[in-house]
């Protein structure tokens, strides 16, 4: 019971609190280190395609978390989606997003351990990082395509998936989580276990995205303080500076 | 107050509808400009500090030092120099990227934080201390016991340096020097720094100290052999020469071995600007080096061989100017401003005659004051033999009318004769020394003569005019022995010289036309800029006193825009009468211990024990044998006859000779010198320097600060590690079998760490720092309150601190004063009573002592060749009382003595009791009880800086009037003109902290900057007619000494470098596998440092290969299979350095170059010959001592603190360079 608590409703609102105002914190004091710290500059060739491949996938593999874990089953089915088409989706589409994602990760870690000018160049946090991102996804795609193909079908959906609504919703119910097999904990705990460390790391970055280009205009008007504008109007008239005679 | 907000709160404005124009082309922007603060910041600062680099690269450029948050961010050039008016380019600005990168080492890790001590010795310490609370005790039973005092000397070097407080190493310090002072006496303690005018205050805070213990101070610009001897030589005068702006006032400049580009690297653009005006530029150099690629011409004599390029072209200039045509311009000036028209004797040898003497007053038996010191030349129009005015006896006789006028004693006017030829009374053979790569030989050439009878004796004579053209044969009809035209191999033809410098004669020929014919155009406006590339040899004096032939006889010399421009070594302290007085105590008591440090090394470090040459291969070949084989014994006769300084002094303690004296019944201080007189006649005590391995003569301490003598001035460093200090070392040479002395004894045994206490004062852990049992931390440069002055320009500079020093940092000054403090307060346990000293003094240059020794002979006392009279024949003795109580209290106050004598320098000397009380309501006056309460206080360092400025001549008005009033008194000129006009100007530290200001003309110094006129030396002697301080009273070709005789070098000559090879006959060299190649090995000034400052800094290493580097010739490197960036080993008898090699056809074939003072601290492997770590660049060099810069007591000759003396020359040598098989970083 102790262990459920701890687990799976203790320890995800510690790394969701860690998560929220660590990065308020880290935006307001750390404004220069708010940044993907690009390792661009010291080596390029793997991390062209460890980049590309790693963000792309995780991206879709975003998609495939929200529609798997926060649209209710009962929404999937009231819409026509079966379980089979559900799961098919889920394999097929998760399992590709895993595949490329779990390519770019490994690219991505061999490159930060084995790029000697890399490795000594970033930091603790990039490297624990990236270690972890690479277990994760690893965890993941295990989940999704092993566990599925060789042990069986899991429906998180109704285990899972409810139980992380109940912490969104601040309404936690850890029973749910006790059928949960192990390798699906686990992925629930390491993801958590990122986020509580996301706004101490590189990762911060995903939170800045330039939206304002959406909507900004092509010229940008500063106001000029008006208080201050009108002091040195006033100054400048007293002056006998020539260009005021 | 509005409150700000927080990021994230402006970030959220993303969401606030915005301001939008023109349907939304246009908007309003949320957001402020507080971004903007990151860059504004990255310049703010809350303080600029004006100070400068105190570094011996002759800068001496005005910097402005930022502070922000209490922390030094960085600095900048000063611009705002005084202008040098229309027509001549500014000085400002002024630096170079290694000033520019200095804040680095404020906070850098290799900054010496706190006081440290070796850990062995330190527990010893300790131990014994808690054992004995007598820490007198306590140093003697560990320096006493041979284990321990083995075991921490060998520990030297290798690390283990802890922590300690400031309160225990002044203990330690004091202990140990009181030991030493009771056992051995005061002069086994030396101090060493560099260099006064690169901080005169940090110099002066050590030299007061060691000085008022009555401890030597090393000289430098000797040791460093940056002192070209043959400016004492030539004109009497340690170094003078113009400042940089006055390269823009030459028509022809040449650059012969100086890089200036390089080394000059702030002046530099005067020599580029004067391209523009039409001056021609010709560089002398052996490698494609920067100053190459700015000139016309390159004449790329080999290595060592200048001397031969320059006789040749004098050979031209002679021929072509003096004799086919004759020049007036060079024939007027010849005559009032040289010895040309000098009459000297010459001595049968055989059939023929050899040169001899200066002809004087009294060979002709007149009845006048200092006849045996008035040279003598003969009258054009009558004949008759003339005592021109201005020699040296009218100097010292008192008379005040020792001038250059055309007159003699008598003031009746006359026209020297420079040639006897056509007045002669027979033309003799006169064989002249002749020295080349092969053979020393004679040169026989016929020579125009005339006979004198005076009391029944021939005196045979002729001019000094004819026997330099006879030297450089330069034929008027002889034909027999002369060559015959400038095609003939003979000495000194464009022909002759091509073989030994591969110069090739037609070009020799040119630039030896144009030089002169620039002169003759522009009324000497030929200058010469030379420096250490020629100045490091060994005949260094030789290869200098035929390049000024050339502005000599061009009558350049004390010309603006001509002559010569020596730079080598940031020699010129432009206050110096204020700052002798107060860095050697001399206000307390007189005279302090002032030691050559070149003999000192030489002797200490036992690199005398290991001589390959015998002196009989050196000589001339107009001399039978020399005086001695052995270079040491010369020294030993120079340290007798009080020619040089020689501390230790003698085989006794100089404070107990006293007590010995006293037992039998002589008290009084005649009876003590007396005694001390009778000692020595008796052979019952000896010269330390005649036994200089008995342990009893052993120096014991040394305090280095300014300085990293071990590892960048310290040549024969390997000897330095294994006698002087006892650690391991790398030296592979072996004793001479063949080669031993007369005059000092040979101990069996070389010994092994002579030196009980070896203290550094560093700011940064270097080679020094590490070797050393204490290290001090000491203030940076933008740490404390100093003073720096050059030859380059015409300013003092202020030191200013921009932040107190960090961590447990202090100030030199700081440090010596606490040391000074404990060091009394031991004393009164343990040195309670007043000691008299017997102080050794040598003949002192610009003193009657330079008419000592007449007509420069060597009188032998202990031979019985004279009496032996202190001050005459041998040293001088002078008794000074110490009380070493008090030494705090003098310290600290400026002494009664300033009052009471007068101060001066160069001859000249004048009372300074006004300046002294002003400085009294200047700078305070000392409030603590006891000797010093009432004096003007020296309790900081701004206040020694401020009486500097106040007493000396070149910065207090008043001064320099006073000063010229006495040199008017002096030579019966009218003078004080030069300084009249700033006569009301005092210069005080804020004046300078707040804009560089000219110095004021003063007779310390021979050029006039008068109403912004760029300084030259010598103008005054040229315009004002004041003599130059030499025997004859003017510029000498001829130096008439035995010594110099025995060594071929009365003459200007041609000498090849020393025949070392990497290893003697006689010596084992370590077996080489593989290809290896023998090179000549030269250290010139690198680009990425100045010695070995800069060159550990991280932006400095970045700049270039990061490591100790090599640069050879791409065939040298190929023929043994060498590729760039390879690690080699560079080898031979004195030591062994590995570095990468750095290959390029910039090098000349046969030559490498490690640039000067590259630390092994940084990237450097293991040897496989020493299974050491690397070596230093000094590794493979070693000193050798020159016998003729041992003279002394004979007018010019005679001995002055970095003025004349032994040169630690280290250019003349070869190593072995091999790959190195395996790079072995001894980290295992």
């Amino acid at each position: 019971m102790f262990w459920n608590q701890l687990l799976w409703v203790i320890f995800p609102y510690v790394m969701l609190t860690l998560f929220i105002v660590g990065h308020i914190y880290r935006y307001n004091y750390d404004q220069f280190g708010w940044t993907a710290q690009s390792s661009e500059f010291m080596e390029k060739k793997s991390l062209k395609w460890g980049s590309i491949l790693f963000h792309v996938g995780i991206l879709m593999v975003l998609g495939g978390h929200l529609v798997g874990l926060l649209v209710p089953k009962a929404l999937t089915e009231a819409i026509g989606m079966t379980e089979e088409m559900y799961h098919a989706g889920a394999i097929f589409g998760g399992g590709f997003a895993g595949i490329i994602t779990l390519a770019g990760i490994s690219i991505l870690l061999f490159r930060r351990v084995s790029v000697k000018r890399v490795r000594v160049t970033g930091s603790y946090t990039d490297m624990l990082i990236a270690f972890l991102l690479f277990l994760e996804i690893l965890m993941g795609l295990y989940n999704t395509l092993g566990y599925n193909l060789f042990v069986g079908e899991v429906d998180y959906r109704t285990t899972l998936a409810p139980w992380l609504r109940g912490i969104l919703l601040l309404n936690p119910n850890p029973a749910l989580m006790e059928e949960v097999p192990l390798f699906f904990k686990l992925h629930t705990l390491f993801a958590f276990a990122i986020f509580g460390l996301w706004p101490f790391t590189r990762l911060v970055h995903v939170w800045s995205i330039p939206l304002e280009y959406l909507k900004r205009s092509y010229i940008i008007y500063r106001s000029r303080n008006a208080k201050r504008a009108v002091q040195i109007r006033q100054a400048n008239s007293k002056s006998t500076h020539p260009s005021q005679l | 107050m509005k409150k700000r907000l927080s990021p994230l709160g402006k970030k959220l404005r993303f969401f606030k509808p915005l301001e939008t124009y023109s349907d939304g082309w246009s908007e309003l922007s949320p957001k402020d400009r507080e971004w903007e603060k990151l860059y504004r910041q990255r310049w703010q600062h809350d303080k600029v500090v004006r100070t400068t680099h105190g570094v011996n690269c002759t800068g001496s450029c005005s910097w402005n030092v930022f502070v922000k948050d209490g922390i030094i961010t960085w600095e900048n050039q000063a611009t705002d120099y005084p202008t040098t008016g229309p027509d001549m380019p500014e000085y400002e600005p002024r630096g170079c990227p290694r000033g520019a990168s200095f804040s680095w080492y404020s906070y850098s890790p290799l900054r010496v934080k706190f006081p440290y001590v070796r850990g062995v010795l330190l527990k010893y310490w300790r131990e014994a201390l808690q054992k004995t609370s007598d820490p007198i005790e306590a140093w003697k039973s560990i320096v006493e016991n041979p284990e321990k005092s083995k075991e921490y000397k060998e520990a030297r070097g290798k690390g283990g340096l802890v922590r300690a407080s400031w309160e225990e190493v002044n203990q330690i310090i004091s202990a140990q020097m009181i030991y030493t002072i009771q056992t051995y006496g005061p002069d086994r303690i030396a101090g060493f720094t560099p260099i006064p005018a690169m901080s005169m205050v940090s110099y002066a805070a050590g030299s007061r100290f060691l000085s008022l213990v009555g401890s030597p101070m090393l000289s430098f610009y000797d040791w460093y052999a940056d002192l070209p001897p043959a400016s004492p030589q030539i004109w009497g005068e340690q170094t003078d020469v113009p400042e940089s702006s006055d390269w823009y006032n030459a028509g022809y400049l040449m650059m012969w071995g100086s890089n200036v580009p390089l080394t000059r690297t702030p002046d530099a653009h005067f020599m580029t600007e004067v391209r523009y005006k039409g001056t021609k530029v010709v560089s002398v150099s052996p490698d494609y080096a920067e100053s190459v690629k700015f000139a016309d011409t390159w004449l790329a004599a080999n290595p060592g061989s200048d001397g031969a390029l320059a006789q040749a072209m004098t050979h031209v200039i002679l021929k072509e100017f003096y004799v086919e045509k004759q020049t007036d311009y060079f024939y007027d000036y010849a005559k009032k401003y040289t010895d040309l028209p000098n009459l000297i004797t010459l001595k049968k040898s055989g059939e023929a005659y050899v040169t001899d003497r200066f002809l004087l007053a009294s060979d002709l038996g007149l009845d006048t004051a200092n006849a045996d010191w008035k040279t003598v030349v003969i009258d054009e129009e009558t004949n008759q033999l003339v005592i021109p005015k201005g020699s040296i006896g009218h100097r010292h006789e008192g008379k005040g009318n020792w001038n250059l006028k055309m007159e003699d004693e008598n003031g009746k006017s006359y026209q020297p004769r420079l040639s006897l030829l056509g007045v002669e009374d027979q033309i003799e053979i006169l064989h002249l020394p002749y020295f080349d790569d092969l053979k020393r030989d004679v040169i026989k050439r016929s020579i125009p003569i005339k006979k004198l009878q005076y009391n029944g004796e021939e005196i045979i004579v002729t001019t000094v005019f004819d026997m330099m053209l006879a030297n450089y044969g330069v034929d008027r009809g002889f034909g027999e022995g002369y060559p015959k035209d400038f095609n003939d191999l003979e000495a000194y033809t464009p022909a002759w010289q091509e073989q030994f410098t591969g110069v090739e004669r037609k070009q020799v020929i040119q630039i030896a036309r144009e030089f002169a014919q620039n002169a003759v155009d522009t009324k000497g406006r030929s200058m010469i800029i030379m420096g250490a590339g020629i100045n490091h040899w060994y005949n260094a004096d030789t290869i200098y006193r035929t390049i000024l032939n050339l502005v000599l006889l061009t009558g350049s010399q004390g010309v603006n825009g001509g002559g010569w421009a020596h730079y080598v070594g940031q020699e010129k302290v432009r206050p110096a009468e204020g700052w002798q007085a107060i860095a050697f105590a001399r206000d307390w008591s007189m005279p302090p211990r002032l030691q050559n440090a070149t003999s000192y090394y030489y002797f200490a470090t036992d690199q005398w024990r290991f001589e390959e040459h015998p002196m009989s291969s050196l000589i001339a070949a107009t001399v039978e044998k020399p005086r001695y084989e052995h270079a040491a014994d010369y020294n030993a006769l120079a340290a007798r006859l009080g020619w040089l300084p020689s501390y230790p002094q003698f085989n006794r303690n100089s404070i107990e000779l006293q007590s010995e004296a006293a037992k039998l019944g002589k008290s009084s201080n005649e009876e003590l010198v007396d005694y001390v007189v009778q000692q020595l006649k008796d052979n019952k005590m000896q010269f330390a320097v005649e036994d200089p391995d008995h342990p009893v003569n052993y120096p014991r301490t040394l305090f280095v600060w300014r300085a990293n003598l071990i590892s960048s001035s310290g040549k024969g460093h390997d000897y330095f590690l294994k006698h002087f200090l006892g650690t391991v070392d790398g030296t592979l040479s072996e004793e001479n079998p063949e080669l031993k002395t007369e005059e000092i004894n040979w101990q069996k045994e070389a010994p092994i760490g002579k030196l009980d206490l070896l203290v550094n004062l560093e700011f940064r852990m270097s080679g020094t720092a590490l070797y050393s049992d204490i290290v001090l931390p000491a203030a940076t440069w933008y740490e404390k309150h100093d003073l720096s002055s050059t030859d380059m320009h015409p300013f003092v500079h202020p030191f200013n601190p921009a932040v107190a020093s960090p961590w447990e940092a202090k100030s030199d000054f700081e440090i010596f004063k606490g040391l000074a403090k404990d060091f009394s307060e031991m004393a009164k346990a343990f040195l309670p009573n007043t000691y008299k000293d017997v102080v050794t003094m040598p003949l002192l240059h610009d003193s009657p002592d330079e008419l000592a020794q007449p007509f420069g002979k060597v009188r032998d006392w202990r031979k019985g060749e004279v009496e032996a009279i202190p001050g005459k024949t041998m040293p001088k003795l002078a008794i000074v009382e110490r009380d070493y109580t008090q030494i705090y209290d003098k310290y600290i106050s400026l002494g009664p003595l300033l009052e009471k004598n007068p101060v001066g320098a160069h001859g000249v000397s004048w009372s300074a009791k006004e300046e002294y009380e002003q400085l009294k309501s200047l700078i305070g006056v000392v409030k603590k009880e006891g000797i010093a309460k009432g004096l003007p206080s020296l309790e900081t360092d701004r206040n020694i800086a401020e009486a500097i400025l106040t007493l000396s001549s070149a910065t207090n008005g008043k001064m320099a009037m006073k000063a010229w009033e006495a040199e008017e008194k002096k030579t019966g000129l009218k003078l004080k003109d030069l300084a009249e006009d700033r006569q009301n100007e005092r210069f005080n530290f804020a004046d300078i902290t707040a804009q560089p200001k000219e110095v004021i003309s003063t007779p310390v110094f021979s050029g006039n900057n008068q109403d912004g006129r760029r300084y030259s030396p010598f103008t005054n002697n040229i315009e004002r007619l004041i003599p130059f301080r030499t025997l004859s009273g003017r510029q000498h070709f001829y130096v008439d000494h035995e010594i110099m005789l025995e060594y071929g070098e009365g003459l200007p000559v041609f000498k090849p470098t020393l025949p070392t090879q990497a290893f003697a006959a006689y010596e084992n060299a370590p077996d080489t596998e593989g290809k290896s190649i023998t090179l000549r090995y030269l250290t010139p000034h690198g680009k990425w440092n100045i010695h070995s400052m800069y060159g550990d800094s991280l932006t400095m290493q970045t700049l270039f290969r990061g490591g100790p580097n090599v640069w050879m010739n791409n065939q040298d490197a190929e023929e043994i299979g060498i590729k760039d960036n390879d690690w080699i080993e560079v080898y031979n008898r004195n030591g062994v350095v590995v570095a990468r090699a750095v290959v390029s056809h910039r090098i000349p074939r046969g030559t490498t170059f490690m640039y000067h003072a590259q630390d092994k601290t940084l990237n450097t492997p293991g040897s496989t010959i020493t299974h050491l770590r690397g070596g230093t660049h000094n590794s493979p060099t070693r000193i050798h001592l020159k016998p003729t810069h041992l003279i002394g007591g004979y007018a010019q000759l005679s001995y002055g603190f970095n003025y004349y003396g032994p040169t630690g020359n280290q250019r003349d040598l070869k190593v072995v360079i091999r790959k190195l098989k395996e790079v072995d970083w001894l980290e295992d």
